[in-house]
Parts: C-alpha cells; sequence; structure tokens
C-alpha cells in the first residue's frame, strides 16, 4: 500500500506532540503540548496525568489543521524509546488503539533516530556527523556500517538537564535554557569551572557542582554575580560538547555536521559548532527550532521510513523500550 | 641558527593539534602544534592547549622508558604550545586495518593490549586510545601516539575506563572486526598485566563492563 499520509506521536518526556507528514516529507500539522512544572522538575506522574487528559484533543487539533479526517490517514507511528516509561506508554497505547480503530499499519520508532532523521530531511543534508543535545540526551553519532553509532555521548547527566537543574536552582523557572542564555550573554568575566573530557565522551555532573559551589561561596555577588557563573556554565560546557564533536569529525571524516535537541537553539552553541564544522570545510546545519525540539513530525517522518524499508510493526512488537540506545537499531532504509 | 629549524609542510590537521613536517638541527621531525582554538575564550583556550601540551611531552618521555614505542620528544613551547619530536614513518591503525588478515590483526592487537597494560601497570593512563592514535610502522612496529588526554593514575576505575573508551571505538569504526581484535586486545593486556599483578588485570576487565552497565540506556537484559 502506498502511504500518502501518516500521523506521528511523540511522547518520551514533557511533549505531547502530533504531527501528520506526508509522503513526500511535506509537514501537513503539528501541534505540541508541554508539560510545564510550576516548581521544581518533571514529574512522570504528573506528566503523564496532563498527557492523558489531553492526548485526544491534540490529535484532533492536528486532524483539523491538517484539514482532514482520520480516516485519511494511512499509517500510525509512535515514540516507543527512549524515555520516561509512563509518558511512553500513553503514547504507545493512543497509537495502538488508532492502529485497530482505523485500521492501518503501525511503527515504532526510537526518539534519537527521529531527531537526526527530520534533520536531515529539513536541512537537506545527506550523511552528518550529529551533536544532538537536549534535556535527556547528549550524544554525538553519525551513520556508519548500518547504524546510527555513538562516537560520544555523556558519561553521567546530559547538557539540557545540567543547564535546567542550574536555572532550577537558582529560582528560574523550567525551561532555564534560554534564561540562561541570556544572563550568560552579559557577562564576559571567566570563572574556572571542570572542564571533563574523556576521549570522545564528557562529564557534565562535576561541572554541576562546581557551578554550584561558586553559588554558594562568600564572594558570591560580591566578586562575581550570577551572571558570570551563568556565563563560565556556558563557556566551559559548550567548550566541551565543541571539542568532542571535532574530535568525531576529524575521526568520521564525515563532510557535513548537524546541530539538534532542544539546547541547538542556543546561540552560543551555534556559533561554536559552525566555527569548527568551518574549519574542517564542512557544511553547518541547525534544525530549524520547531523541529529541533521534540515533535510528532519527526516520528511520523521516521515511522514513514521504516515501513517503506521493512513494512509495519506488529503489535507486539510496539512494546515501549524506556532505555533503548540508538546504536542498538539497524536503519534498513539507508544504503 | 633559525636554519637549523625548519617547518617544511603540513602534514596532518586533527581535530585538537596540527602535525607539520621538518627538520631540527638535522633530524626528520613533526611540530605537533596546538594552535588558539577560538571558538572558546582565550583564558580556557591558554588553560587547554598548556596543560595538555605539558602532559603530553611529559608523558611520552616517562612512557619511553618503559619500553612502550612513543615519538621521541626533542623540544617543548608552552607559549605557542608546540612539542617538537621525532618523526615516525607509518600508517595509522585505522587504515591499515583494512589491508590485513585476520590472524595478523590479532597478533597486532595482542600486542597493542601489551603496550597498553604496560602503561597501565606504571599509572599511565592513555586517556584518547583510538584506532588514529596507533601508528604501524614498514616494519610493523606499533607506536603509540597522541598523549595530550593522558593522566598518571593507579585506580581501577580509570583504567577500566581507559579499555572502554578503546572498546567502544572498535565497536563504532570497526564493528564487522570488533570481537576477534577485542579479544586479542585482552588477551595481550591481561598476559602483560600478569606478570606484575596477577588479580588486577582481571578486576579491571570486570569493572569495565560494570562500566558498561552505567551506559545511558543499556536494557537489564543486554547488560552482560
Amino acid at each position: 500500500m502506498k502511504i500518502k499520509k501518516v500521523l506521528g506521536i511523540e511522547s518520551t518526556a514533557h511533549t505531547w506532540s502530533v504531527g501528520i507528514i506526508g509522503f513526500d516529507g511535506t509537514v501537513f500539522s503539528l501541534v505540541n503540548d508541554m508539560y510545564i512544572p510550576e516548581k521544581g522538575g518533571l514529574h512522570p506522574a504528573l506528566v503523564k496525568e496532563q498527557h492523558l487528559n489531553n492526548f485526544m484533543n491534540i490529535i484532533n487539533q492536528a486532524l483539523l489543521e491538517a484539514s482532514i479526517s482520520i480516516h485519511d490517514i494511512d499509517l500510525i507511528a509512535f515514540s516507543k524509546s527512549p524515555g520516561l516509561g509512563p509518558i511512553l506508554k500513553i503514547g504507545a497505547q493512543a497509537a495502538r488503539m488508532l492502529t485497530q480503530l482505523l485500521d492501518i499499519p503501525i511503527v515504532a520508532v526510537n526518539h534519537c533516530i527521529a531527531h537526526i532523521e527530520i534533520g536531515r530531511l529539513m536541512c537537506k543534508i545527506e550523511d552528518p556527523l550529529t551533536l544532538y543535545v537536549s534535556g535527556g540526551n547528549t550524544i554525538v553519532s553519525a551513520y556508519e556500517s548500518g547504524r546510527y553509532q555513538i562516537f560520544g555521548e555523556t558519561l553521567d547527566i546530559p547538557i539540557g538537564n545540567l543547564i535546567d537543574s542550574f536555572a532550577r536552582d537558582v529560582g528560574l523557572p523550567h525551561p532555564g535554557g534560554p534564561k540562561i542564555e541570556k544572563l550568560a550573554f552579559k557577562s564576559n568575566k571567566y570563572l574556572s569551572l571542570p572542564y571533563v573530557v574523556k576521549g570522545m565522551d564528557l562529564s557534565f555532573s562535576g561541572l554541576y557542582t562546581a557551578a554550584k559551589r561558586l553559588l554558594e561561596s562568600k564572594d558570591y555577588n560580591k566578586k562575581y554575580n550570577l551572571n558570570d557563573v551563568a556565563y563560565s556554565l556556558q563557556e566551559t560546557a559548550f567548550a566541551m560538547l565543541t571539542e568532542v564533536t571535532e574530535r568525531a569529525l576529524a575521526h568520521t571524516e564525515k563532510k557535513e555536521v548537524l546541530l539538534t535537541g532542544g539546547v541547538a537553539a542556543n546561540k552560543r552553541l551555534q556559533e561554536m559548532i559552525k566555527y569548527i564544522s568551518a574549519e574542517h570545510g564542512t557544511r553547518f546545519e541547525v534544525v530549524p527550532l520547531k523541529y529541533s525540539g521534540d515533535n510528532g513530525a519527526m516520528i511520523g517522518w521516521t515511522g514513514l521510513l521504516r515501513y517503506e524499508a521493512e513494512g509495519g510493526h506488529t503489535v507486539l512488537e510496539t512494546q515501549i523500550n524506556p532505555k533503548e540506545r540508538m546504536d542498538q537499531i539497524t536503519i534498513p532504509w539507508r544504503d | 641558527m633559525i636554519d637549523e629549524i625548519v617547518i617544511e609542510k603540513l602534514f596532518y590537521k586533527g581535530a585538537e593539534a596540527s602535525l607539520f613536517y621538518g627538520h631540527w638541527f638535522g633530524k626528520e621531525v613533526i611540530f605537533k602544534l596546538r594552535s588558539p582554538k577560538n571558538y572558546r575564550i582565550e583564558q580556557l583556550d591558554k588553560k587547554i592547549r598548556v596543560l595538555r601540551t605539558l602532559n603530553e611531552a611529559r608523558a611520552l618521555i616517562k612512557v619511553k622508558n618503559y619500553g612502550v614505542n612513543v615519538p621521541q620528544v626533542y623540544e617543548i613551547d608552552t607559549e605557542s604550545s608546540t612539542i617538537v619530536m621525532k618523526y615516525i614513518k607509518g600508517e595509522k591503525l585505522k587504515d591499515f586495518m583494512n589491508s590485513i588478515e585476520d590472524d595478523k590483526k590479532q597478533q597486532i592487537f595482542n600486542e597493542i593490549g601489551k603496550y597498553v597494560a604496560i602503561l597501565h601497570k606504571n599509572g599511565h593512563i592513555h586517556g584518547d586510545l583510538t584506532t588514529s592514535n596507533i601508528l604501524i610502522t614498514p616494519i610493523q612496529e606499533i607506536f603509540i601516539i597522541d598523549f595530550g588526554l593522558h593522566n598518571y593514575s593507579d585506580s581501577i576505575e580509570d583504567k577500566s575506563v581507559d579499555l572502554h573508551l578503546f572498546k567502544r571505538v572498535l565497536l563504532s569504526s570497526h564493528g564487522t572486526d570488533y570481537k576477534i581484535c577485542f579479544d586479542a586486545f585482552l588477551e595481550g593486556y591481561r598476559t602483560e598485566y600478569a606478570k606484575a599483578k596477577v588479580n588486577e588485570s582481571k578486576e579491571i576487565i570486570r569493572n569495565m563492563t560494570t562500566i558498561e552497565t552505567r551506559g545511558r540506556y543499556i536494557k537489564k537484559e543486554d547488560r552482560k
């Protein structure tokens, strides 16, 4: 059967998103519903509650914006991994319900691979080295021998988690990234912080602790202020990310660099990755904001790629897997 | 005097440093230059470059004494973050691997394992073991290069991380050869290490698998 329209459901963390995308990559609609905690971080049970209450509304809204009926959908795709278990389940349940109700095929998709695939589509890029930076992931990946191999990753907390946690400690509400970026922009006073690169892997937890100590020190607000700490945190963490990306670039000899994930929106990080890409004579692309964060369109698109390469999954094959790594999955639609 | 030092051509541009080929008082040398990285702020940049230059030069000098093949250091200059070292004519293991048979691969990886064990036994952590950082000379000597991320440690954990990183590179870049190569590597490592401390290598290798289970997104069933 020729697939014309796919409905993609993203539900791995705070965002419940539904995207309707065509076989040629046209996005007909994309509707997001993001859980924003009043205080603290993401509490899975509360996120789950919000998604459960809203999921059908968002699906309907996506159909309305695309001006189509649910019967015009030929394929359902959803995010089955990685993410928070209770939240992945809602996506899986909604997708299984729709596949049986409408009697159309279903495809389960890995969230990280979807980030790369939508980036390749939107930036018209062939074979990039990808730096994927978000609240849940920090991965340097490239396609090699049939898989998206992980060349570098965080050994502890993801970069987005570092920034969000730090923002929360200083009383800035979620999402903290854009606010920290603004504060950092106002300073150029660098305070020494731990810089930890192990081969192509990174560690951010020591950096987080050290930044927190700077806030607790008696010199805080005397010799330096919050802007300076935010600036130093960003400069150190992003220099680490840029260094491992450059290492991976030299190692894989790819000709394109793709920056994606929620933290890709940061202008300073973009500037740094752009700089090393230019130095190596490689093309550099940032995935547009709408598609760099978690979104249903990327799930729909990746689901379509897999369906066209090897057909759909049976319902039994659509079990969620909160801890699946992207390098465990074969990619039949490339090569 | 100045004629004695001649930088002839850019030999290789890596992620962190540029290697220039030239002559230094009649000797064939590589000038390893850690040039400023303009993407990061000057203060941080300077700190990283000076630290790694000193670190690498010291490591190369010390490690050579244990009989590990590394380029000899002739001169260092922290101001320009440059190390002048002996030119080693050879091919990166990464490129060399495609042109040899399995038994040859095993032999080479066994020997690499031996060298890494010598480093570890003496408290040296390479910090960036990859197939790009190992050279094979025309007479098939093995040289370990690029000690920029080297550190001193006697902890099991640091040694395990060193092995773990090497394993990851083999898996991601040489997936089909991974098993025979890494098995041979561990065999060489274990044998050499056992000459000094019989049980420590076991512990290091066991801890390496523990590190893997700490990795993000590893299913319980897949933890070996």
